[in-house]
């Protein structure tokens, strides 16, 4: 990415080029002032901006994943499947042989092998798994992209707070993608495409010079009937038509036509792949929460072969972004997530399918914030129970709201009513983070 | 007389595990049984209670068991050959054949070559005798269009032993003069392969079978037509006959009566008919009449059919798939009486 798209979209004064090579010019009167270095000389200040450069990208794996084809592989065992395990560079510690290459970048990577989410259809599984929590009927509750947004953004950041792509139809329905009671200023952008949103563009009947003459008569309006009446819905207005001119100017964060080409190979040919990319620009240029979504792995029939498809692919994918955000120096900022709504069951149908189980899978959670090389919970010898460590989505999410920086029992306020980022009295799994 | 109007099961046999291969001994009910557990079972599968003796030996699933003479060849998922001794259930020789899982292994109608072939989309001949390598046939893409691993499932020798049919993942099949080792001809059936670019986003399906007729003019290919939801075996059982030196299809037997993979072929020796077996949960098999191309029997199996053998004269079957062993007879049940003597 260049440096002056790389600027466009990051806030002047917290972006991290802002805080390592001073403060920028900017519109933010507030800001205009700092140095990186006063910041940084206010405790509360420098938190929040620390926190501000934290990323999340969620790779979800829609329609369940094989935790023995991935993280947790049971090898000469009846359930085991025809897969071998491989040593990873973490003495001790064995993956899927059909991912080579993670094993050899586990040293910033911590397995969960002991969620037990209990949830085994889809819909339901998905829910969990996005919302942290069982729904309540009376509460819209917000997912973790938009409780994130809702953390880590800066509010004065020109790119997007939350993206979502899930472009494959099947189990689309089932992608959760809410605000809830955070209103939605922190919905995400749900992309179906390949890579660019549709109808981002100008339209071609319309010139440069025309659009800009347009927005500036209806921002002189909108001023002008602001100065007569003080309603929070006017700002709102005017908000949403300058997210939505961001919007339109963000458009090349979404091309990665720009990428060289040794970088587009690195990440391969897939959808997958290229989507990937394209969520490391939107961190890059200040998106804190971005979720590809690789679907379907629901394999009830021909498991193997599937996860041979999808996991050879997942193993390049995350291997290429992981790298790419090493080498940018993005990766100790940038928490990586391979979620599902479940796993699949160790019995082995006669379709040679593994089908839907939620008793005892596997999550992993790399680079921000995260014990590398740790593997956390364990289950029995054939996969079937959760032997050690068992933890749910609320766990999970408090494990990832910590990573962060984030307070887990953090409190919001719907009216009066208190609702903590996760119930109250959860844990995290103090045993992979940094 | 083996009639399909005839078929019973004679014997159904329990077996832990997904049972992928098997060789018979020519004239017994002895079998040997590649298994999901790594191991081979030799048992005689009509005595009142078999008793499996385990040859082991291979590190993963066990997808090709074949006799040459008086030595049983095997191939697994390790990506090796072994060869035992079937008397001494003794390994004799282990050579590692192949980078990736061996799908299948063939025998030369002499017994004197051994085929295999391996998701490295590279077909290997064998000399059975000491195990050397003959020839190495590439002619399948490592990849499929769609930028995934491919797989080479399966591979057939001739009835004169002249020619070798390989198919793989994506529906292209290639024969070839077993002697040279030259590709002489190809055969495509693409709709045994099933992209989902929309949906789902990756693959199923491939050729899973193959089997030239007696007079080796024709050859069969076996798979699953299209498929709307891939989560599933939900396609048709596919078969497509080729008269291969013309690259004409002769015909497509596919119909709704099964759904699933037909991953074994087998003609009748006077070229009467062609027998297909497979499943999906569960299992079938079928018989096709060569000269109208239809369906003259279809019944369901007791267990998704992995590999078969048929009697030379036709009027047995021995097969093995998930969990259990069956034996089907053909013959009319005072015939199969008399034979028995």
């Amino acid at each position: 990415m260049s440096q002056e798209l790389f600027d466009r979209f990051s806030s002047p004064g917290v972006s991290r080029r802002g805080l390592l090579g001073g403060m920028l010019g900017g519109a933010v009167a507030a800001t205009a002032n700092l140095t990186g270095l006063d910041v940084l000389q206010q405790p509360a200040l420098a938190d929040t901006l620390k926190r501000n450069d934290r990323r999340v990208i969620l790779l979800w794996l829609a329609g369940g994943a094989s935790q023995l084809e991935t993280w947790d592989p049971k090898p000469g065992r009846p359930t085991g499947g025809p897969f071998r395990a491989i040593q990873t560079n973490v003495p001790g510690v064995q993956i899927s042989e059909l991912m080579p290459k993670m094993s050899q970048r586990l040293q910033h990577t911590a397995i969960i092998r002991s969620l037990n989410t209990k949830i085994g259809d889809h819909g339901g599984g998905a829910r969990l798994m996005h919302l942290g929590r069982r729904d309540e009927s009376n509460l819209r509750l917000p997912d973790l992209g938009a409780m994130l947004a809702r953390e880590l953004s800066d509010p004065r950041s020109l790119a997007p707070d939350y993206v979502t792509y899930y472009t494959a139809t099947e189990g689309r329905g089932n992608a959760v993608g809410q605000a809830g009671f955070l209103g939605s200023r922190f919905a995400p952008m749900f992309l179906t495409t390949e890579a660019q949103p549709e109808n981002l563009s100008r339209l071609t009947a319309i010139t440069a010079t025309e659009d800009q003459r347009r927005a500036e008569m209806r921002s002189l309006l909108s001023q002008r009937f602001a100065a007569e009446r003080q309603t929070g819905a006017v700002g709102s207005h005017d908000e949403a038509y300058a997210r939505v001119r961001n919007l339109m100017a963000g458009e090349k964060l979404f091309d990665i036509s720009d990428e060289p080409q040794a970088i587009r190979d690195l990440y391969g040919p897939t959808l997958f792949g290229k989507q990937a990319l394209v969520a490391r620009r939107l961190i890059e240029a200040g998106t804190p929460f971005v979720k590809i979504s690789r679907a379907w792995w629901d394999s009830h029939g021909q498991n193997f072969e599937t996860h041979l498809e999808l996991v050879t692919e997942l193993d390049n994918v995350m291997a290429a972004l992981l790298d790419d955000l090493k080498a940018r120096g993005l990766l100790e900022s940038t928490l990586v997530v391979t979620l599902s709504e479940f796993g699949r069951t160790p019995n082995i149908n006669a379709s040679l399918g593994r089908d839907h189980f939620a008793k005892a899978w596997s999550t992993s959670l790399t680079g921000c914030g995260i014990q590398g090389g740790s593997v956390y919970g364990k289950t029995d010898p054939d996969g079937h129970t959760v032997a050690d460590g068992e933890i749910g989505a609320a766990e999970l999410f408090a494990t990832i709201f910590e990573a962060l920086g984030i307070d887990p029992q953090k409190e919001y306020h719907v009216g009066s009513r208190p609702v903590p980022l996760t119930d109250i009295g959860t844990l995290p799994v103090t045993e992979v983070l940094a | 007389m083996s009639n399909p109007q005839n078929l019973k099961v004679v014997k159904e046999q329990q077996q832990t595990g997904i049972l992928f291969s098997l060789a018979r001994v020519p004239g017994e009910s002895r079998l040997f049984v590649g298994a999901s557990d790594a191991n081979i079972y030799d048992l005689d599968v009509m005595a009142e209670k078999p008793e499996p003796a385990a040859l082991s030996g291979h590190e993963s699933y066990v997808t090709g068991t074949v006799l040459a003479g008086d030595q049983l060849i095997s191939s697994a998922y390790d990506g090796r050959l072994m060869w035992w001794d079937i008397e001494t259930r003794q390994t004799i020789r282990s050579v590692p054949a192949h980078q990736r899982w061996i799908r299948e292994l063939a025998v030369t109608p002499d017994g004197r070559q051994v085929i295999s072939v391996a998701d490295d989309m590279v077909c290997r001949v064998w000399d059975a005798a000491d195990g050397s390598l003959l020839h190495e046939l590439r002619g399948h893409a490592p990849q499929t269009p769609h930028h995934f691993p491919s797989m080479l499932y399966t591979c057939a020798v001739s009835p004169d032993g002249r020619f070798l049919a390989t198919g793989d993942r994506v529906g292209h099949n290639v024969i070839w003069e077993l002697k040279t080792g030259q590709s002489i001809a190809t055969v495509e059936t693409p709709t045994m392969y099933t992209w989902d670019p929309k949906q789902r986003i990756h693959s199923i399906g491939g050729v899973r079978s193959l089997a030239f007729s007696p007079d080796s003019t024709y050859l069969a290919v076996g798979g699953i037509g299209q498929i709307g939801n891939i989560d599933h075996l939900g396609g048709p059982a596919r078969v497509e006959v080729f008269d291969w030196k013309k690259n004409e299809r002769t015909y497509e037997l596919a119909d709704d009566k099964f759904k699933g993979l037909v991953e074994r072929l087998a003609f009748h020796p006077n070229s009467d008919w062609l027998l297909a077996a497979g499943g999906d949960h569960g299992g079938f098999i079928q018989f096709y009449d060569l000269e109208t191309g239809k369906a003259i029997r279809q019944e369901k199996a007791p267990m998704h059919v992995h590999d078969l053998a048929l009697s030379p004269q036709a009027d047995e079957i021995y097969a093995v798939g998930h969990g259990k062993i069956v034996v089907w007879q053909l013959a009319a049940e005072a015939e199969a009486a008399a034979a028995a003597g």
